[in-house]
């Protein structure tokens, strides 16, 4: 893992690099070089499997973090390649050109953080939600308690007791 | 033309119909993975109800209902989490925010019933055939907690350097700091019924996280009127409670109200509080004893319009608070803070008035609408024990007061206090450090009947006496003060071997085999207080209701049977500033509830 990462820095700009498990690493590329740098792991480096692509919403930092997971078949090793993209101007370039099945995972970007990923196939098109039109839900600032309360009624005979209350009124009634 | 082999073909399958199945053939008896998360089990008998899983389901799947068996008390809530299978999504967050870690997953995934109800249950209490299974998802542990089980550290002074002085030791919590702690609670509201004056403790913090100290500081005035002095004395037995405090250390309550206190400037608070223009009601209300419980009193009374007067005996206000607890723990100037805003609503205190020698108790009666007494306990007992009534043994809140109030206080090089409590810590400490001004030396020695398990006193001041050189021996019973003419020698005991019988009464047990000589040059007595009535006068007494123990009877209001006298503090409950707060918040809504309908 070790001599791929030196390979890679002579090409690359790689902002940081954390051996997780001693075949599982991570590293963090700026948004403009992640597509080639993913492109020679692809292509020069033998990474010829997109493990799958996922974000986090870092909202505190005003940015999401794309994790590419790329696997080495030969070499049984993962790479994560991190890319923190502003969360003002969520868009990313789109790989569905290296792996087709890029362009679900993007799709699914799209819909669920509001990623934006121009020129990929479909990427506009429901995902799963069916007509969705407020926040994207997995983003941190999307409250589920209350999208769920809103959305699915109780079942009649539910009831709930505050403890500070309900041991006022079993200890302290007449206070 | 078809083929033969085309014809038969279909029939080669039937050489499978022998083979075992690659598939499975009841989906229902296949078990999940090790981890999976199934449906909930609960130790209902670790579980407080706090009802943070309740308040971090994102889906609204839990309530908190009452469960049979399961009884309200001290630190339990007697309600257990009800599930709604029709909501939960099985994230784990209930699991994972348990304060006391009896939630947990089965990994059971599987139950099939015709009845929708029935995937609404409480798990531990309603029997489930996956209760006992080992399997399935727990809370990860260390580093996994979603709050922060560690206290934030209290800046104290070190030991050499207040062994000398009375300067205050704990150094409060910077904004920081008290953030900090603040975040860890998880605002359950557990605490608030084991408060004596049920303070709005989840409200308080919840202002510090908020960084909003002037809310905290209304939160605090609701139901307490000395929170400087809280803040640092109180024996905070809602942190006893905590649930954080199940796995981890309880949240620092009693710092975190004197963070509040000590941020809010004393000049602003009354435009904080909304205090500046009361609406008099013409009443007055006279209160005997400055101590906690009539400051208390005289304060909601003043909001209420009344026009109160105080009668202290001694020179200054604060009762047991000044001339009780040494200044090392309690800084005069923070309580002034507090005595003085309250005396900023109209509140007047005559000092140096002792009831039924300066002033009767009928001409207080004759001349207010209402009377309330706080006298509190100020008369120290004796053990009793031959020897006893030398000169050289003295009370401890004889000293304590003295102390305050600049006397020489007599202060020998070998001393040995008798007792457990605060009291006896409060003057084990406050010796050691006059012992260290005039001899450059620590020489005291305190024991108590009960053994250091037992002990009544606070830990940290067991501790602190402790770093402060004082020597502490607990579990010994005094037997006789040897003495020789006007000199002392010292106290002889044996061992204690238990100090309440089967049903908790006091009735200590000792083993007169092992004895013990504690030399000293001095001893002072520490086992507790009595109360001094005399200001009330025997005709008086005669028509009160009185327990037999000669403690005034009061009702839910603090009403004595003498309708216009009302009572409260250590006199009735306690002893200890927060019952004597509670006692006189009540006592003045008692006070107006009669005057109301007077």
């Amino acid at each position: 893992m070790q001599t791929i990462i030196e390979n890679l820095q002579k090409h690359f700009q790689v902002v940081s690099y954390h051996q997780q498990r001693e075949n599982l690493g991570f590293l963090i590329a700026s948004k403009e070089v992640a597509v080639g740098l993913i492109t020679h792991l692809r292509d020069y480096e033998g990474f010829a499997h997109l493990v799958l692509l996922t974000a986090v919403d870092w909202i505190e930092d005003e940015h999401f973090q794309l994790t590419y997971l790329l696997h080495h078949p030969e070499k049984k090793v993962d790479l994560g390649v991190r890319v923190m993209i502003s969360r003002e101007n969520p868009e990313m370039y789109s790989i569905h050109h290296l792996w087709e099945q890029a362009r679900t995972y993007q799709r699914e970007l799209r819909e669920m953080f509001g990623i934006n990923f121009p020129g990929s196939p479909d990427v506009d098109k429901p995902f799963i939600l069916e007509g969705w039109e407020e926040i994207p839900p997995y983003r941190r600032d999307f409250d589920t308690k209350e999208y769920s309360e809103k959305t699915y009624f109780p079942r009649p005979g539910r009831e709930t007791h505050d403890p500070a209350e309900y041991m006022k009124k079993k200890l302290y009634p007449n206070e | 033309m078809a083929k033969l082999n085309d014809i038969l073909s279909p029939f080669t399958a039937w050489k499978h119909v022998v083979r075992e199945p690659v598939t499975i053939k009841d989906p229902l008896n296949r078990e999940a993975a090790d981890r999976y998360r199934g449906f909930h089990k609960n130790d209902i008998s670790e579980c407080i109800g706090c009802g943070t899983c309740e308040s971090i389901c994102q889906n609204a799947a839990i309530d908190l209902v009452p469960v049979e068996g399961v009884d309200t008390k001290d630190g339990d809530s007697g309600l257990r989490p009800r599930v709604d299978y029709g909501r939960c999504c099985w994230c784990g967050l209930c699991v994972d925010v348990c304060t006391t870690n009896s939630l947990s997953l089965s990994n059971e995934y599987t139950w099939v019933d015709e009845d929708p109800d029935s995937f609404r249950f409480v798990p531990g209490a309603e029997n489930k055939s996956w209760d006992n299974r080992e399997k399935g998802y727990k809370k990860p542990g260390n580093g996994y907690e979603l709050y922060n089980p560690k206290r934030e550290a209290m800046e104290e002074l070190e030991p050499e350097k207040r062994d000398q002085s009375f300067i205050e030791i704990v150094q409060g919590y910077s904004k920081e700091q008290a953030e900090q702690e603040a975040d860890r609670c998880v605002e359950c509201g557990i605490c608030v019924a084991t408060c004596p004056a049920h303070m709005g403790i989840p409200e308080y913090i919840k202002a510090i996280r908020n960084d909003d100290l002037n809310e905290g500081l209304r939160v605090l005035y609701d139901t307490n009127p000395l929170p400087e002095i809280c803040g640092r004395i109180c024996t905070h037995k809602c942190e006893t409670v905590c649930s954080v405090g199940h796995h981890g250390d309880p949240l620092s309550i009693r710092w975190l109200k004197r963070y509040i206190a000590d941020q809010n400037p004393a000049e602003e608070y009354k435009k904080i509080l909304n205090t500046e223009n009361l609406q008099p009601t013409g009443k007055k209300v006279a209160i005997i004893g400055s101590g906690p419980s009539g400051l208390s009193a005289a304060h909601y009374l003043a909001l209420m319009g009344y026009q109160c007067t105080i009668y202290e005996k001694l020179p200054a206000a604060g009762g047991m608070m000044r001339f009780g607890i040494p200044e090392y723990r309690l800084p005069y100037e923070q309580l002034d803070k507090d005595i003085n805003y309250i005396l900023s609503l109209g509140v007047e205190i005559k000092y140096n008035v002792t009831i039924g020698k300066d002033i009767t108790l009928e001409e207080l009666h004759n001349q207010y609408d209402a009377v309330f007494s706080g006298t509190g306990l100020h008369m120290g007992r004796s053990t009793r024990v031959p020897g006893t009534d030398h000169p050289k043994v003295y009370q401890a809140v004889d000293l304590l007061r003295d102390i305050v109030l600049g006397k020489e206080v007599p202060v020998e090089e070998n001393i040995v206090v008798i007792g457990g409590g605060n009291v006896a810590m409060d003057i084990t400490r406050s010796l050691a450090r006059l012992q260290k001004q005039k001899y450059g030396k620590v020489g005291v020695l305190a024991t108590s009947l009960e053994s250091e398990d037992i002990m009544p006193a606070d830990r940290e001041e067991v501790i602190e006496a402790r770093e402060e050189n004082a020597v502490i021996d607990p579990g010994w019973g005094p037997v006789e003060i040897e003495t020789e003419g006007d000199k002392l020698k010292g106290l002889h005991v044996v061992k204690c071997v238990s100090v309440f019988d089967e049903n908790r009464r006091f009735a200590p047990k000792f083993d007169e085999e092992q004895k013990k000589f504690f030399p000293a040059d001095m001893v002072v007595e520490s086992i507790g207080q009595g109360m001094d009535l005399s200001y009330l006068p025997e005709a008086f007494k005669e028509q009160l209701d009185m327990d037999q123990r000669g403690r005034i009877l009061v009702n839910d209001d603090f009403q004595t049977s003498a309708g216009w006298l009302f009572a409260g503090g250590d006199i009735i409950q306690g002893p200890d500033v927060i019952h004597g707060i509670a006692n006189g918040h009540k006592a003045a809504m008692g006070i107006d509830k009669y005057l109301s309908e007077k």
